[in-house]
């Protein structure tokens, strides 16, 4: 139906023609990349290593002069480097000294990590689920649920959990301990660090040397290093060991066969990924358009709406910073502001008692919303705040 | 003519050249309000208000912003890019189809973040290198800019960029169809230039890359890359990073995911394992049909799309007969575009478009094709190539190698749907 006609194919040549004279590529084996030789003719990342050569890389100028003696910054401090060099490798070399009981862990779970990740870690209001999923795995050592595939009006979704995805343990502690709880990342200790971690394998059914976790199992550097997690064989390519960036290598080298690329046929194709490769392509239509986008789409060029120049008060900014992530809905528990009626229960206490509640944490809220930062009249403002907002809607 | 003008006294001359030169003022001072025929433009007849009244001031916005009428070209997000509606990790799109050439303005760049958007105060940024080198150092913000810079011009995309449309088309715009990508001129140092210095041990193979903010964001990359083309970026389109870019200093792996070109970077550790970081083990792997997950999947594959016509800009004004351009944009983490291909009839035909501007590795690349328009139904497709091999999968050829659960790296063939009226929709096209 559209044939190549004798322009555009010329345009096409001189369009590679140009390419190729801008970028000298080199894909020879053995190139050359710093002080390393890649052995084989790709990349590690199975493209294309464009060689750095008098004053040239590919379209780019470089300054050819030597940039050795170049020497700006100082020498770290050992307690400087041991301030920020706080990670763990899965062996477990890393890990703090501490520890932390699975009974402490629920405790701190249900105060601090429930409100998003549901009870139990089971999710259910949009943050990431952290327990659940089934383990059980087929004669080839795979996560049978790992296999779900929504096609064909399966529904099932495979579960990326703790306990059926996660390849290892000391992520999660580095992260529990780095990243979380979510609006108040590093206020945890390392030992309540282990006790939320203690918990959450808990309650994905790890064992730990064969001993199950209970209420009294008391997490530490030495128990944690010994965890195995269900699915630590569940990735490819090989990243482990003194050959693992050669795997790497090959792995993307073959990618028609690991990640599926396509082939340049021009007339009369049929889809090679068809089910027979010969099949009649169909066409899919859109079911349920997503169009709720926030702000609503628009190419119209015309004057914006005025906005009235509102100030935000400093207990305001605080309500934002600290505790809006919870009491802007009431899809996390606590009272929504702009919701009189909860806002009227609540109030029923009266105003000392709610910013005394405020302060001391109260069901799944920590004291001070977590933000051990804020001053006890700091609390009193945004009380205030939240209780004047309500007023207005 | 000559004969007749040159028997005009000098006198004659000055007095008709005076009274036309009245007519010509008075009409500048009243202009006729009254439009020819249905065919004037009160554009044109008329004065416009811009062209009789004074501008502002030269400097009134000492930093420039765009035309007060271009408020709608911004970015876009949605509650399925976030946690339950939750903006603090969640992801907003660059709106493509207002874009034009490969360079993306930093306010339009698409923005994915963990823990919110972090404002660090640049007097105390600090950025640590240590682990397996022979001298650990520690530099302010002021002394990494007085390494040797380099500049280049890279895309960023998410990995996750296409990640609704595995099992079906699900967005019904080019913004959310391929936005969450942007492309920029990035100036920072070269690492390896820092490298040479500090003396990498040979055992050092793995390099930790870490955030400073809320959430710590942190990957592993292997040392080939670091010692290639990764550097340690301060400055986008010629100023400093935006904030929503990780303000002052981020990591910038040329055509890799872009959630390995950590933001707002704290310290850069050297060892002989990889580290099995959070966003690298739990998310940012593809799990595929086997049920086991590809991991450390680096590179962003060959990939492109049409950005003219789509849905926010369709061909409803066309009429048959109308020579019209079709663009868009290719792009590949593993290298250069070689060219694209573009398909009318949904995948059975194809003939080659034209690339434009500059063409350059691991960066956009715009393509062309002039269409007569014929206001028959169509299924345009493009389908790119690059100088390592890789051409552009059907979705049906993706699938099969990875099934429809992997969420990253979806660099399938798109489709856009152009009815008989010109109206463009997103579908794909199965077997």
């Amino acid at each position: 139906m559209f044939k190549l006609d004798h322009k555009s194919i010329t345009n096409g040549i001189k369009a590679i023609a140009t390419s190729a004279l801008l970028v000298s590529v080199s894909i020879a084996a053995p190139a050359t990349v710093g002080e390393y030789e890649i052995k084989n003719k790709t990349a590690i990342d199975g493209g294309v290593t464009y060689k750095r050569a008098n004053g040239n890389y590919a379209a780019y100028k470089y300054n050819e002069q030597s940039t050795k003696g170049v020497n700006f910054g100082r020498e770290a401090t050992a307690n400087e480097i041991k301030a920020w060099d706080v990670d763990a490798l899965p062996d477990g070399t890393g890990l703090p000294e501490g520890e932390g009981s699975v009974e402490l862990g629920d405790e701190l779970y249900e105060a601090q990590c429930a409100s998003c990740h549901g009870e139990f870690g089971a999710g259910g209001n949009g943050y990431p689920q952290l327990t659940g999923g089934n383990q059980d795995k087929d004669e080839n050592g795979i996560v049978i649920t790992l296999k779900n595939q929504r096609v064909y009006g399966s529904t099932d979704a495979p579960k990326r959990t703790v306990g059926t995805y996660w390849p290892v343990a000391t992520t999660l502690f580095t992260y529990i301990r780095d990243a979380m709880p979510y609006a108040h990342p590093k206020s945890l200790t390392n030992s309540e660090t282990y006790a939320i971690t203690a918990y959450l394998l808990a309650n994905n059914g790890i064992e730990i040397d064969g001993v199950e976790m209970d209420e009294e199992y008391v997490l530490n550097k030495e128990k944690l290093m010994k965890v195995t997690l269900p699915n630590r064989d569940g990735f490819y390519p090989n990243i482990d060991g003194p050959n693992a960036q050669e795997d790497i290598r090959a792995f993307f080298a073959d990618r028609a066969k690991n990640i599926g690329s396509g082939t340049r046929c021009m007339t009369d194709c049929k889809d090679p990924g068809g089910k027979d490769g010969k099949t009649e392509a169909s066409v899919v239509k859109i079911k349920y358009e997503m169009s709720d986008v926030v702000p609503p789409y628009s190419t119209v060029r015309d004057l914006p709406p005025v906005v009235e120049n509102k100030s935000v008060s400093k207990a305001e900014t605080l309500y934002n910073e600290s505790c809006k992530l919870c009491h802007a809905t009431d899809s996390m528990g606590a009272p929504a502001v702009g919701d009189t009626d909860a806002w009227a229960d609540v109030m029923e206490k009266g105003f000392a008692e709610v910013v005394h509640n405020a302060i001391q944490g109260m069901g799944g809220m920590p004291p001070k919303g977590g933000n051990m930062d804020l001053t006890n009249t700091e609390i009193k403002q945004i009380v205030e705040f939240m209780v004047d907002s309500n007023k207005k809607h | 003519m000559l004969e007749e003008s040159t028997s005009i006294s000098r006198r004659d001359f000055f007095r008709k050249t005076a009274s036309v030169s009245a007519v010509a003022a008075a009409s500048i001072i009243a202009p006729s309000t009254v439009l020819g025929s249905d065919l004037d433009d009160k554009n044109i007849i008329h004065h416009t208000k811009w062209g009789t009244t004074l501008g502002d001031e030269c400097n009134f916005n000492p930093y420039g912003l765009p035309s007060k009428y271009e408020h709608n070209v911004v970015r876009r997000t949605s509650a399925l890019m976030s946690s339950a509606g939750d903006m603090h990790a969640a992801i907003s799109m660059t709106p493509l189809h207002e874009l034009e050439g490969i360079i993306v303005p930093n306010g339009l760049h698409f923005t994915r973040t963990h823990n919110g958007v972090a404002h660090i105060n640049p007097n105390e940024f600090r950025l640590m290198i240590h682990g397996l080198v022979e001298k650990s150092i520690v530099l302010t913000l002021d002394q990494l800019k007085r390494y040797p810079s380099e500049t280049r011009i890279h895309f960023l995309e998410c990995p996750s960029n296409g990640a609704a449309e595995w099992k079906g088309p699900q967005f019904g715009s080019l913004q959310f169809v391929r936005g969450m990508m942007s492309c920029t001129e990035w100036t920072g140092v070269r690492l390896k230039t820092i490298l040479d210095e500090l003396g990498l041990k040979p055992e050092a193979k793995w390099m930790l890359a870490e955030g400073s903010d809320g959430s710590e964001m942190s990957r592993t990359l292997p040392i080939e890359k670091v010692l290639d083309d990764v550097m340690i970026v301060y400055a986008m389109n010629g100023e400093a990073l935006r904030d929503e870019q990780g303000y002052p200093v981020r990591l910038l792996a040329p055509g890799w995911e872009a959630n390995l070109c950590v933001k707002w970077l704290k310290r850069l550790e050297f060892g002989d394992k990889p580290w099995y970081a959070k966003e690298e083990t739990s998310k940012y792997t593809a799990l595929t049909a086997s049920g086991k997950a590809i991991q450390h999947f680096y590179a962003n594959e060959t990939n492109s799309v049409i950005t003219s016509p789509c849905p926010e800009y369709p061909w409803t004004d066309l009429k048959v007969g109308d020579l019209v351009e079709i663009e868009g944009l290719a792009w590949s983490g593993h290298g250069t575009i070689k060219g694209v291909d573009i398909s009318f009839d949904g995948g059975k035909n194809w003939v080659e478009a034209n690339l434009k501007g500059l063409v350059l590795p691991k960066a956009w690349t715009r393509f062309s094709y002039m269409y007569r328009y014929e206001g028959k139904p169509l299924l345009l497709q493009s389908r790119s190539y690059d100088d390592s091999d890789n051409v552009q999968p059907t979705v049906n050829q993706e699938k099969k190698v990875v099934g429809v659960e992997g969420v990253y790296h979806r660099n399938a063939i798109h489709t856009w749907a152009v009815d008989a009226k010109g109206k463009v929709t997103n579908v794909q096209v199965r077997s």
